[in-house]
């Protein structure tokens, strides 16, 4: 059975509860640590963990990436396309490296499966496009944020 | 029937039979390398060693038959130790290129190092390599990843009867490789491929192809030869990548000739009939067929049949002959010089046969005659599912003709109208092979292009309200 309690009357009135809001804002509002930046100007700093932009690491020049085909396998988004060819340096490698970012939803598995520490996230985040983009081979092998 | 214990679960077995195949029955899986069961038996690399009670020392199950009541223990302690010992002495000098290799994900070496081996490894040494020599233009040789399983000499010198494959040098330095490093001679060499436990010997013609483990798997026939060996397509998105052999032990027993195992790639042909064409140039589904019928309207017709086509297509074409070609005879074509079933007769002494097609045999049975020739006739129908011989045939038949089926750039010669069709790898049907035996083929991939099944091009041709059929067949596309 609902039983109506009769509130105290300032209570019932809101007021202490709105004089207190008042203060605790008034207090933020000057006192307080701010929680946003002004992003262009200012960055905030993000972990190494962070996952971002892709890229495909390179030893002297030469891409890690020896076309095993883990990633497209682990991949949930299958938006990893490798085409594997042989070159005389190299047994094997990939000719084509396609990552379409748009489906990408950056979960970080391909660095995870890649035995070669080939495949990487770097902290970049900025990456809008004004087209669809599909990241090909020469375009991940810039190093971009490199770690 | 004589019983033997094989971890606690008492199996019957046949007087003869080996551990390994004894405990395969019931799901116990013995590990082994050289053991293969069409090959003989050497047990010489030791992972297969089992514990086998009142006997001192621990056992190879691959030379042991069973016993009647033997009790065989597969993961005792002491085999356990065994098994990954021998891993651990099987991959001293193994590369860890698993990510170049083909043969990750189907290798035994693999799995059984998951399952058997230690993720630890104490050798700390440089290891042996090897210089490879070219093998020819199936195999790929890379003799770093050899285990020495010797499988690859005993099937050259027992199965394809040819001694290329030997093992030079002893010890540590003992290297596989053919005498004298000359390419491999025999027609049966991507057999090399599928009996390596790792990935030494692999096709050039797969290389980096794709990883096994995205391949699709459909059980069909070879449609190469009138032997009908029994094989699976390895195929994704529409592409059939290779084939392999599959166990049969009445037809092909394990293996497959090479032919046969780079048939598909006809099929797969870029300059392919894919379009209805008429004379030469691209035409719609109602127009080609228009013209077909009045290429045969009223004439007295040859219907050349190619063996390569299914018992259930061939018989369709019989009834389509009798209903809409009515001055028609229906003959079967394939190979050149090979006439009738009575000229079949084996090519080698392993698995080939001389009738290059694999339904002749088939096509007998529905009681049709072998011809080669249209003289004392109008005009012809050849039906064909790309393997039979339509080249030779052509030159002789100087009439105006229909295709139907499965044609090329080279084979497209002669003909007034072509109607693409199908091939093995795109239908399902039954075959008839050398013996009898009747087998199924199943589709594993879908026609190319606007091709269509033989059955359908059939039923649009004898319709009288043709270009309505091609639509709704085209809608439905």
């Amino acid at each position: 059975m609902l039983v109506k309690r009769k509130a105290p009357l300032l209570s019932g009135i809101y007021v202490t509860d709105i004089i207190s809001g008042m203060a605790k804002t008034i207090y933020q509002f000057f006192f307080g640590r701010r929680v946003t930046v002004q992003y262009p100007e200012e960055r905030r700093q993000y972990s190494d963990r962070f996952r971002g932009m892709h890229y495909i690491k390179a030893t002297n020049g030469v891409e890690n990436c020896t076309a095993c085909m883990l990633c497209p396998t682990v991949c949930p988004a299958e938006c990893i396309h490798i085409e594997a060819g042989e070159r005389p340096d190299k047994e094997k490698y990939p000719i084509k490296f396609e990552i379409d970012v748009l489906r990408c939803c950056f979960c970080g598995m391909c660095e995870e499966a890649c035995p070669k520490d080939a495949i990487k996230l770097s902290t970049i985040y900025e990456m809008s496009t004004e087209a669809r983009k599909v990241y090909d081979k020469d375009y991940l092998l810039e190093q971009r944020g490199h770690k | 029937m004589p019983k033997c214990t094989i971890d606690g679960r008492e199996v019957e077995f046949k007087a003869g039979e080996n551990l390994i195949e004894v405990a395969r029955k019931v799901g116990i899986e013995i590990p082994y390398f050289c053991y293969h069961p069409g090959l003989s038996i050497v047990a010489q690399c030791r992972m297969c060693a089992v514990e086998i009670e009142k006997m001192p020392k621990l056992q190879t199950a691959c030379s042991t038959p069973a016993g009647d009541g033997m009790v065989v223990k597969t993961r005792s302690e002491r085999a356990k130790q065994n098994q990954k010992a021998i891993m651990e002495f099987l991959l001293i000098n193994h590369p860890l290129d698993c990510p170049v290799c083909d043969k990750a994900g189907e290798c035994d070496l693999q799995d059984f190092s998951y399952k058997y081996g230690d993720s630890y490894m104490r050798y700390m040494e440089e290891r042996r390599t090897y210089v490879d020599l070219d093998m020819g233009p199936v195999i790929k040789k890379n003799m770093n990843r050899c285990i020495h399983c010797t499988r690859c000499i005993r099937f050259g010198t027992e199965v394809a009867g040819i001694h290329e494959m030997v093992a030079v040098k002893r010890g540590n330095n003992t290297e596989i490789t053919t005498i004298d490093g000359r390419p491999l001679e025999t027609d049966y060499a991507g057999n090399y491929a599928d009996i390596c436990p790792t990935g030494s010997l692999t096709l050039k013609d797969f290389r980096f192809k794709k990883r096994s483990w995205f391949l699709k798997k459909t059980a069909t026939i070879c449609e190469g030869c009138s032997r009908g060996c029994n094989m699976e397509l390895q195929h994704e998105a529409n592409m059939v990548y290779r084939s392999i052999p599959r166990t049969n032990m009445d037809v092909n027993q394990y293996w497959m000739c090479d032919e046969g195992r780079f048939n598909y790639r006809h099929l797969q042909d870029p300059s392919r009939v894919t379009k209805p064409t008429k004379s030469g140039s691209f035409v719609d589904w109602s127009a080609a067929l228009s013209e077909a019928r009045a290429v045969t309207q009223g004439k007295k017709t040859a219907v050349f049949v190619g063996t390569d086509l299914t018992q259930e297509e061939i018989s369709m074409v019989i009834q389509f002959a009798q209903k809409s070609l009515p001055n028609s005879t229906v003959v079967h074509f394939g190979t050149p010089g090979v006439n009738s079933a009575a000229d079949d007769a084996a090519l080698d002494k392993i698995l080939k046969r001389k009738s290059k097609t694999a339904n002749l045999h088939g096509a007998e049975k529905l009681g049709l005659k072998g011809s080669n020739t249209a003289t004392g006739y109008q005009a012809a129908v050849v039906f064909s599912g790309g393997r039979s011989n339509v080249a030779a045939l052509m030159k002789d038949v100087k009439v105006p003709a229909v295709g139907v089926g499965v044609f090329t750039d080279e084979t497209k010669g002669g003909f007034s109208v072509i109607l693409p069709g199908a091939g093995f790898s795109e239908k399902d049907g039954t075959i008839v092979n050398f013996n009898g035996v009747e087998q199924k083929l199943k589709r594993a991939v879908l026609p190319p292009g606007q091709s269509k099944a033989t059955s359908e091009i059939l039923m649009m041709w004898s319709n009288q309200s043709g270009a309505q059929a091609s639509a709704t067949a085209g809608a439905r596309v």
